[in-house]
């Protein structure tokens, strides 16, 4: 049985796959519109090997990661000073909220005006995302601390350093790791809108370039990498997870 | 007052909101705890037990009167008393072990790492955890838990040990072996001790003197004597002094209750 479940996720694919070729050789579309998976791999493959795709893998993988790195890194310290001043809360909550909901790729025309069509520009769109996607749940987390941690601390005499230091940096960890957890996700889903920033290289970049040329099987290709570099990320933060904060008890489901 | 108390509650009075809608909850307490005694304060839900035990800690003020150690006003907490709490308090992130040794690696009160092996080693073995030194406090039980939050508690060699209905969330069974354990332990390493719970057994088992708290707004209804032999056991329970005395205060806190007075089973 548990054999069994690990298999699903497997099965999820396969399902897919086999009805993306149910409609591919449906004849729905005029071909040409939607190629067959088949297809696709082999333009990656092809890609891959002569026209140097993994320059843009790389590329855009490393802009997620500085997005999800100085955005969480600011993100951090923003968030326990939320959580540890009611006054700054109540007043940048709001003003949280209110930028969070921006869709970043309304902000590019502004993000042009102001840091132009640079590398910088594109990164600070995923900054900019990364940070407001993760100091909410990072505050949260730091806001909800157990105050009977803090108490039993305080009475074996440990300073106010000491307590934040020792209890409630490692208290709030796995809540500061689902941040970033949250912040990766969004950074993959910014990435195309930030490559829109005049980008010649990387998965988003590609994938304008294939549309412009109406290469269809390389659009699907370069969704596809992104959506496969998301979750790979995401797996293996999640196993970092679960290694960090083993002492957290779960209810098993 | 001898000079030998250690720990002294001076008509402490203190209540919540204001004007009509002001309720008092302590009104005007007051008792002490002699050196090396272990007293109970036994009182009906709600009375303020814990908010005693709050302050004696330094976790929360007054409005009048005086909490006092050795004769001087609490101002805050303090690793010279020690604090066992209901909820499991022990740090999720450390092993059995790590807790012990938290206070001890704190800069108000540092040993260096020889003497707080030998301090961990001592209360691991005062209070039965041989063996689970590294495990971490998911894998414990409720019972075992506290034990880990008492042996923190001893650790750190507070001169008042406070300790605010320990065993309330335990079962039955676990409760009567955690009571002996403590009691056991505190014949080998006597300490100053102020106990808060709601069950009368677990008073008289443990104690030197139990203070009998009246309903709100509360006062000192009753101090009492335990003359149940020491070191008790099981067996204890089952003696005519024990017997005679949980009868009494079986009686005083039915009369105190809230809830219908007369022929409740309990």
């Amino acid at each position: 049985m548990a054999h069994a479940r690990r298999l699903l996720p497997l099965a999820g694919f396969a399902l897919f796959l086999a009805f993306w070729y149910a409609v591919a050789l449906s004849g729905v579309f005029a071909p040409g519109q939607l190629p067959r998976p088949d297809q696709v791999v082999t333009t990656l493959v092809d890609r891959f090997a002569n026209d140097g795709l993994w320059r843009d893998l790389q590329l855009s993988v490393l802009r997620v990661l500085i997005g999800v790195v100085v955005g969480c890194a600011i993100a951090v310290p923003v968030g326990f000073a939320l959580a540890w001043y009611r006054s700054l809360r109540a007043m940048f909550d709001p003003l949280v909220s209110f930028f969070r909901a921006l869709p970043p790729i309304a902000l590019i025309p502004l993000v042009i005006v102001y840091l132009g069509i640079g590398e910088g520009a594109r990164l600070s769109i995923l900054i900019y995302a990364a940070f407001f996607s993760s100091v909410v749940v990072i505050y949260e987390g730091a806001a909800a601390t157990d105050e009977i941690y803090v108490r039993a601390a305080r009475s074996m005499g440990a300073s106010q350093v000491e307590v934040f230091r020792r209890v409630v940096l490692p208290l709030t960890v796995p809540q500061v790791l689902v941040g970033v957890r949250v912040a990766l996700g969004v950074c993959w889903a910014t990435l195309v809108a930030a490559e829109l920033i005049a980008a010649r290289r990387g998965l988003g970049a590609t994938i304008q370039n294939a549309a412009n040329f109406f290469q269809i099987d390389m659009i699907y290709g370069g969704v596809i990498l992104i959506g496969l570099s998301a979750l790979v990320m995401d797996r293996l933060l999640a196993v970092l997870m679960r290694r960090l904060v083993r002492w957290q008890e779960r209810v098993e489901r | 007052m001898s000079t030998e108390d250690k720990l002294q509650f001076r008509d402490v009075r203190t209540g919540f909101g204001s004007g009509g809608k002001r309720v008092e909850v302590l009104d005007g307490v007051s008792f002490s705890v002699a050196a090396g005694e272990f007293v109970s304060v036994l009182g009906p839900s709600g009375c303020g037990k814990s908010t005693l035990m709050s302050m004696a800690a330094g976790f929360s003020r007054h409005d009048s009167g005086e909490v006092m150690v050795d004769g001087r006003p609490v101002t805050g907490p303090d690793h010279k008393r020690g604090v066992v709490f209901q909820q499991y308090a022990i740090f999720p992130w450390m092993s059995v072990a790590k807790n012990i040794a938290f206070g001890l690696s704190l800069k108000a009160n540092r040993h260096s790492k020889e003497e707080t092996a030998e301090i961990v080693a001592r209360y691991v073995h005062l209070m039965g955890l041989n063996g689970f030194e590294d495990a971490l406090p998911k894998t414990l039980s409720g019972g075992m838990r506290q034990r880990v939050a008492i042996a923190r508690a001893y650790a750190t060699d507070p001169e008042v040990l406070l300790m605010d209905e320990p065993f309330a969330a335990l079962d039955a069974q676990t409760r009567e072996f955690m009571q002996e354990l403590l009691h056991d332990a505190n014949q080998q390493e006597r300490r100053t001790a102020m106990f808060i719970t709601h069950s009368v057994e677990e008073a008289i088992f443990l104690s030197h003197r139990i203070v009998v708290l009246s309903r709100r707004p509360t006062s000192v209804h009753e101090v009492i004597d335990v003359n149940v032999p020491t070191p008790r056991t099981a067996e204890s329970r089952l003696s005519d002094e024990f017997i005679q005395l949980r009868r009494h205060l079986e009686e005083v806190m039915r009369s105190m209750s809230t809830f219908a007075p007369a022929g409740r089973l309990s």
